[in-house]
């Protein structure tokens, strides 16, 4: 995501380039922030803004969207239904051309959460397996000029995963195995008493790397973050009670076991057992997360543990790290971007519509 | 005049950027020096009057009626705070400090003995380290009230001491801090009348803040009087899961929210949330109006406290029928009235995903 950012038009258009077909139009300097967005009239939205408010795109489609894939070199991004939708739509970001709605099939829906390979050519998304609820499955497509094809399947050795990314390697991926089984149409929980979540690194091949669980059983590892040189972090929801101690973010440094991060109990409560997006800035080395329960945003140091930020927002949505630091959206509120370069951070409200951001951004 | 339209273009914008004309603004401004801040200053006042009625009340030169005044005082003040829980009482599990509701388990009773064991000669730093269960209101409500314990025994009396005026302690000073916040030069009550601010992007954001903490209080209304009337547990009454059941307050607690919620409709100039409803939502205006007026009226005329009520059929009937006229309230807050001034209640936070 990010990288694609920094990389800035030279590399896209010489990506782009090998790809026939694909003309480069953007001479936008603003980097595109991509999301699944409500509208006021009730209706779903693909959107892209660039950060000064400038709307590139805002296309309606059918089912709620949830996390949102840039393609790395070209111009599309797939918008991937939200738990237990069967639909996912490959939207052209230059100005929000629907190039294909991408339907599962019978026996599986999307978990909101999907991944490119580095090259572009395949993608690879999270579904359920509904004829043996829960059973993860890794639905690997192929990218045939402007649309997708399915093409296989892996399995994600887990229950009920949710977000995948790679490692920095860009053959590696990472599952977040929620744990949850949840069955076809419905969003409830089936296995609270027997829960499974686990972190999963396994090869394009379909073949397991490892598996790591942390100590809670009802601790359900959802969301990733992975940074430049492979740390990976997780974010958690745990399912068991408010009271229960359990800290909810988690981290795996390159070659080391998947462990709690060092969280100071203040910041573990305000939580309240749930966190939504979380987002690393390699350059910086900071961590990001969002916990719309407790209304609360969340920076800090990669390396030390230290808390950078611990600031109100209600309803605290979707964060993807910038130049200057992270964007972060609200389902209720503006968007507001840190700037982390100096030691205190600072807010600033964007000029992009306030409220009804779903839970995951993408900068493309 | 011979002004051209991009001049007169230009002047709109500037007059735009310097009036404080945004309506939004103008509210939650008034309301936070009308019944934020107000709320806020009644309920630090009322808990240094409870600290010190805990140490008149050990010293002997307090009774136990007065020392349950005061506390009932606090109580009620802390109450009236539920539809104004934004900013920093809403940080670092504050609120559970103050009150341990629900119980439950009646934790508090177990918990109390506990500490009391393990320190006979509590002080204000050892309850500091201590379970929120024992911090607050809940526990000194226990101490004041519950039937196994006699005050008027001077032994009893002894042992309780260090605990009353602890809590007496950790109370005032709590209340104290979180005032002095709202207080201060840039505090929270600042971010109420200046956008942006670290706080709030913009009016729009302090005023959802406001209405999100009204309707959650309304609809935790709801729950207080729900739950002992066994509406989630088959009908059957549990009068000791109720709010307050040992001091017999909890429908006093309640009119207290209540008419903190209506504070903030009407505003104390009439300059509330009520002012953004325009000349065409008059209806709305009026049926929020009658909605309030009838749950006072109820109120009003239940008289008997909560747990004789509970005992018979017909208090419970019109307790059922109090209920609906509380639903009635919390569905125009946060339905009609949310939309009409176009405040996202909840989003992402009950996703799940």
């Amino acid at each position: 995501m990010k990288r694609r950012a920094f990389l800035g038009l030279a590399g896209t258009a010489l990506a782009a380039s090998a790809f026939g077909g694909w003309t480069l139009v953007n001479n936008h300097s603003q980097p595109l922030l991509v999301s699944a967005r409500d509208g006021s009239d009730g209706q779903h939205y693909a959107v892209g803004y660039h950060l000064d408010g400038s709307q590139a795109f805002a296309t309606q489609v059918k089912e709620r969207c949830h996390d949102v894939v840039p393609h790395p070199s070209l111009p599309m991004a797939l918008f991937v239904g939200r738990r237990p939708s069967t639909e996912s739509y490959l939207i052209d970001t230059r100005d929000g051309k629907l190039l294909q709605t991408l339907t599962s099939p019978a026996d599986r829906h999307f978990y909101g959460h999907g991944a490119f390979h580095k090259d572009g050519d395949w993608l690879y998304a999270t579904e359920n397996d509904t004829s043996e609820p829960g059973r993860g499955v890794i639905s690997v497509y192929r990218v045939q000029g402007s649309r997708l094809e399915r093409d296989h399947e892996l399995s994600t050795h887990g229950v009920g995963p949710h977000q995948l990314l790679w490692l920095p390697d860009g053959e590696t991926l990472v599952v977040a195995n929620g744990g949850i089984r949840t069955e076809a149409e419905s969003r409830v929980d089936m296995n609270l008493d027997a829960m499974e979540p686990s972190l999963v690194l396994l090869r394009r091949d379909g073949s397991l790397i490892s598996k790591e669980q942390l100590p809670e059983r009802m601790n359900s590892v959802r969301h990733l973050a992975i940074a430049s040189d492979g740390t990976i972090v997780s974010g958690q929801q745990y399912m068991g009670d408010m009271a229960d101690k359990v800290p909810l973010l988690a981290i795996k440094r390159p070659g080391q076991p998947f462990e709690h991060f060092p969280l100071a109990e203040e910041q573990r409560q305000a939580m309240r057992q749930y966190t939504a997006s979380v987002a690393i800035n390699s350059e910086l080395r900071l961590l990001a997360m969002t916990a719309p329960r407790g209304n609360r945003v969340f920076i800090w140091d990669l390396d030390s543990g230290a808390v950078r930020l611990d600031a109100p927002l209600p309803d605290c949505a979707g964060v993807g790290a910038v130049e200057q630091g992270f964007v972060v959206s609200s389902g209720q509120g503006r968007c507001r971007l840190y700037d982390c370069r100096e030691e205190k951070i600072a807010m600033q409200p964007l000029q992009l519509p306030a409220g009804l951001w779903d839970n995951h951004l993408r900068i493309a | 005049m011979n002004r051209s339209p991009l001049t007169l273009a230009l002047l709109s914008v500037l007059l735009g950027a310097c009036t404080p004309a945004d309506p939004q603004q103008k509210v939650t401004s008034a309301l936070a020096d009308g019944v934020i801040l107000p709320a806020y200053s009644s309920w630090a006042e009322a808990d240094q009057k409870l600290a010190a009625s805990g140490q008149a009340f050990c010293a002997g030169q307090q009774d136990l009626p007065q020392a349950r005044e005061a506390f009932r005082a606090a109580q009620s003040a802390w109450a009236g705070l539920q539809t104004v829980l934004v900013g920093p009482i809403t940080e670092g599990n504050r609120a559970w400090q103050v009150q341990f509701w629900p119980d439950k388990k009646n934790l508090v009773a177990r918990q109390v003995q506990g500490l009391l064991k393990k320190y006979p000669q509590l002080s204000a730093a050892d309850l500091e380290k201590s379970s929120v269960v024992v911090q607050g209101l809940t526990a000194y409500e226990y101490i004041l009230y519950d039937e196994s314990i006699d005050l008027t025994d001077a032994q009893q009396k002894n042992s309780y001491c260090p605990l009353i005026t602890a809590i007496g302690k950790h109370q005032q000073k709590l209340s104290a801090e979180i005032l002095a916040d709202w207080q201060a030069k840039d505090g929270v009550a600042s971010q109420f009348k200046e956008f942006p601010n670290p706080r709030y992007a913009e009016a729009p954001e302090a005023l959802a803040d406001v209405l999100r903490s009204q309707v959650t209080a309304i609809d935790v209304l709801k729950k207080k009087l729900g739950t002992p009337l066994g509406r989630q547990s088959k009908g059957q009454p549990q009068p000791y899961q109720a709010e307050a059941w040992r001091s017999n307050a909890s429908l006093a607690n309640i009119a207290a929210t209540l008419a903190s919620a209506e504070r903030l409709w009407h505003g104390a100039n009439q300059d509330g949330m009520q002012s953004l409803l325009g000349s065409d939502q008059d209806a709305l205006k009026k049926r929020i109006d009658a909605a309030y007026l009838d749950t006072r009226q109820r109120l009003a005329a239940l008289q008997r406290p909560l747990s004789e009520l509970l005992k018979e059929e017909d208090g419970r009937a019109v307790l059922n029928e109090f209920y609906d006229s509380l639903n009635v309230l919390h569905r125009l807050h946060e339905g009609e009235l949310a939309r009409t001034l176009g405040i996202q209640l909840g989003f992402n936070a009950n996703d799940g995903d």
